[in-house]
């Protein structure tokens, strides 16, 4: 069996989420198949800039081809044209030109997945909203997989990517959430699909002493891993948590790892270590009383998957659709909506150790069902032998004419995403009525 | 939050997720957004207004029903000096015009034609007034309809912060009462050992780091959180602090004892002077004190208990210069503001863990007994080590004991 890994950045220094993703899968499937990865030069998620030369190199024994990218992102010209389809009505030209200037532009990659791609059995292409995978899924036709990546932001509302989920031949979703949202908003149900995820590389054991003693950090203590980021939550974390030490029967700390983009308040019970390596990381989880993830928009929170590899609980923000949801699948930790629940929730993590002890329970244990690389890999050879004994399915529709791409009458992509419906995909919720639209 | 219902076989997210909001809820009183406020206040003064209906765009709606003033047409009449003569027959006018010489050998008409004129500017001017006036007077029952509005907004959301300062309240009063239930549980599980006091004075210091050693680990066995709370709160008052210990004060004074034998029969008699009485009484078993009420009562007793045994000639300050560490004044001053103001708090505690003459022992230990044993008559003969001590000279520092355990003597 012969796939193509197809992405928009690929390398062993990338560490973006889909990115990862891709490289964690093209690497396990390469012990099950002849795998290639295809994508561009580019390295910088921003400018989509040429840094490493076009060609085939290997990568942890993986082939790599790379292509150039025909131009670099332009700023003003994205964001004109993001405001333009994000928030007025538009025409699907409009939105083609936003994919242009969104990027990586590469013909040549979609050039090459036209020609090769009858070389290959299937190809896997990651994240829906770029470029790559617009154009390539189309030119790989009946062979194009994809995995989406969705967040619950405006791309999913743009009209352009409803045929592309319809048109493929299966879609490797992360979480439920994110399958039910590209149901919603391109009813593509017949379209075989399964719920996949990502495992982790998970070190067999860690050490948590080791981790205290190396950076002197006593007494317990709750853990961010990733950007510090106000995107990431994490100014709304600072506020919550500077009220929670208000409290005097208070002990935990709150200790963050990953680089930072803005001012980390000063208090003593708030330490960043910077950006650190994996092995440090999991002892960091490992020593840690519960990890705490702020995001509001998430396809799929490895951190928290890795906080539950380890046996701890996860605090996360209970507005991250996807985060409530695995919380709630997982019964491994709880969740937040406002100040006084980030309180009364980190208080009983801390205080009940037997809460927390049995949420970490069951998050390993979930994370071993649902997220261990056996299952993850089970499940795409046997997306793979599924669809080699069904029919393709027909190629996708051609693009609009040109009157038709000039027509004004496709919805603010803003709008369309406030008609989805919103909740994590459980089912008491369902039951219950409250996915709302 | 360690009450939480949840079965150990089964974590339910969503059950205690159920149970945290409810807490909140409970603790907190309900939290209200600006626009429930908001909203809460429109309806209120909406049914103020008008209870049969409810709606929310009130001010909107006021302005609505009020409708723009427009002054009324009042009635008025223009008059001027040819007024009087004015005539639609231009021939009338010409001869009435042409009469006015001879009319006016008559009367003179300017003056009302004066008065009138006058009249008629008043009354136009008063028009115009009373209209401005008016318009000035709805503009201003708009601000206040605009403000009384905002007043009850502002009231609903004061009720509501009073709301929750209460239940706030009521929290700390529950903690308190529950540190309180906690220190006296702490305290019963400790008792006196007066004859242990003078037994053991002579090798003092190392008595006293055994027992430092000793309480540290029981202290050591104590939950984090009642270490941290307790140790963080008293640590200043612990270093300050000596024990008063009253047997102390009556074994130090055995003169006195032996003096008035009366006395002491009459203290055996007395339970609150079984402590200072020492032999003369039977044991009291750990519940049959309350050991605040003792630890009182034998500091009062440490410096009176000279008196109350009426030893003559041996006076207060005698008793204090014997060089017993419990029975001069000053460890009982530092004490005192401690005990009276604090002692359900904690200060027991500190009793405990800086008394170097106090045993302790659990309620499930029978095999410690409180044992008012009379001391040995060497002891009462020749005053121990305290003289030595260099933390009793001066006077109001610390024994060495638990409650300094922060500073480890090694």
């Amino acid at each position: 069996m012969k796939i193509a890994v197809v992405v928009q950045r690929y390398g062993s220094a990338i560490n973006g989420g889909a990115e990862l993703h891709a490289r964690y899968i093209a690497e396990h499937l390469a012990r099950h198949a002849d795998v290639e990865v295809l994508t561009t030069c580019a390295t910088d998620y921003v400018t989509w800039r040429n840094e490493l030369p076009a060609g085939v190199e290997t990568i942890n024994g993986v082939a790599v081809r790379r292509f150039r990218v025909r131009h670099e992102r332009d700023p003003r010209v994205f964001a004109k044209r993001s405001e333009k389809v994000f928030h007025h009505r538009h025409s699907i030209g409009d939105e083609l030109e936003w994919l242009n200037a969104e990027g990586p532009t590469s013909p040549a990659l979609v050039d090459h997945v036209a020609k090769h791609a009858g070389d290959f059995d299937f190809c896997l292409f990651f994240s829906y909203r770029y470029y790559h995978a617009f154009y390539g899924a189309r030119a790989a036709a009946g062979r194009a997989i994809l995995v989406p990546t969705a967040e619950r932001d405006a791309t999913i509302g743009l009209s352009i990517f409803q045929p592309l989920f319809k048109s493929v031949r299966a879609v490797m979703y992360n979480s439920p959430e994110e399958r039910a949202m590209i149901n919603a908003v391109s009813h593509n149900e017949a379209v075989p699909g399964i719920v996949v995820g990502i495992g982790s590389k998970v070190p067999n054991s860690t050490q948590p002493n080791r981790f205290r003693q190396k950076h002197h950090i006593r007494g317990p203590f709750a853990v961010y891993v990733g950007r510090i980021d106000q995107n990431k939550g994490c100014t709304e974390l600072f506020d919550y948590f500077q009220e929670y030490v208000k409290d005097p029967a208070s002990k935990l700390s709150l200790v963050l790892i990953g680089n930072s983009l803005l001012e980390i308040p000063k208090h003593p019970r708030i330490r960043h270590l910077g950006f650190l390596d994996d092995a440090d990381k999991f002892d960091a989880m490992a020593a840690a009383e519960l990890l705490i993830m702020p995001s509001y928009y998430e396809s799929l929170s490895m951190v928290a998957l890795e906080a539950w590899a380890v046996g701890r609980p996860v605090l996360a923000n209970g507005q991250c659709d996807v985060l409530k949801g695995q919380c709630i699948r997982s019964n491994g930790g709880l969740y937040y909506a406002n100040k006084a629940e980030f309180i009364g929730t980190l208080e009983a993590l801390e205080q009940n150790r037997w809460l927390a002890g049995s949420l970490g329970r069951n998050g390993r244990q979930f994370f071993r069902d649902q997220y261990d690389w056996p299952v993850i890999e089970r499940k795409y050879l046997d997306m793979f032998a599924r669809l080699s004994k069904e029919a393709p399915r027909p190629a996708a529709d051609p693009l609009p004419g040109w009157f038709d791409r000039r027509r004004q009458d496709l919805p603010p992509a803003e709008a369309v995403l406030a008609q989805l419906p919103t909740g994590p995909a459980v089912p008491s919720y369902e039951a219950a009525g409250r996915r709302r639209a | 939050m360690a009450d939480f219902n949840v079965r150990s076989d089964s974590v339910n997210v969503e059950q205690i997720m159920e149970q945290i909001r409810t807490r909140i809820r409970e603790k907190r009183g309900v939290d209200y957004t600006e626009q429930q406020i908001r909203e809460l206040a429109a309806v209120k003064l909406e049914k103020f207004l008008d209870p049969r209906g409810v709606r929310s765009d009130l001010l909107d709606q006021f302005r609505k029903a009020q409708p723009a003033y427009e002054p009324p047409e009042l009635p008025n009449f223009a008059f001027e000096d040819a007024t009087l003569f004015e005539s639609h027959r231009a021939p009338i006018q010409w001869l009435r015009k042409l009469l006015l010489p001879i009319l006016k050998l008559f009367f003179n008409p300017n003056p009302l034609i004066q008065a009138l004129h006058i009249q008629a500017r008043l009354n136009t001017m008063n028009a115009e007034r009373e209209a401005r006036r008016e318009a000035a007077r709805r503009q201003l029952d708009q601000l206040y309809y605009e403000l009384i509005h905002n007043l009850v907004l502002e009231t609903t959301r004061l009720g509501i912060d009073v709301k929750n300062l209460k239940m706030r309240l009521e929290s700390v009063s529950s903690r308190l009462e529950f540190n309180e239930r906690r220190a006296r549980a702490l305290e019963s599980v400790v008792v006196y050992k007066p004859s242990s006091v003078d037994e053991e004075r002579p090798p003092r210091p190392e008595r006293g780091d055994r027992s430092d050693r000793g309480d540290r680990g029981e202290r050591g066995d104590r939950s984090e959180r009642d270490r941290g709370d307790r140790s963080a709160r008293h640590q200043s008052q612990q270093r300050q602090y000596a024990p008063p210990p009253p047997q102390e004060a009556a074994a130090s004074t055995p003169s006195a004892v032996a003096a008035s034998p009366e006395t002491a029969g009459a203290l055996a008699a007395t339970p609150n002077q079984q402590g200072a009485a020492a032999g003369a009484t039977p044991a009291e078993g750990p519940g049959q004190r309350s050991r605040r009420r003792r630890r009182r009562r034998g500091r009062r007793g440490g410096g009176s208990a000279a008196a109350l045994m009426g030893a003559p000639g041996t006076p207060t300050g005698q008793t204090a210069e014997s060089g017993t560490e419990g029975a001069a004044p000053l460890p009982g001053d530092d004490s005192e503001p401690f005990d009276d103001g604090g002692d359900e708090a904690g200060g027991d505690d500190h009793a405990v863990d800086a008394a170097p003459a106090v045993t302790t022992a659990r309620h499930d230990v029978p095999a410690e007994p409180v044992q008012p044993a009379a001391p040995p008559p060497a002891q009462h003969a020749s005053p121990p080590a305290p003289a030595a001590d260099p933390l009793h000279d001066q006077g109001s520092a610390p024994a060495p004991g638990p409650g300094n355990g922060d500073t480890d003597p090694q």
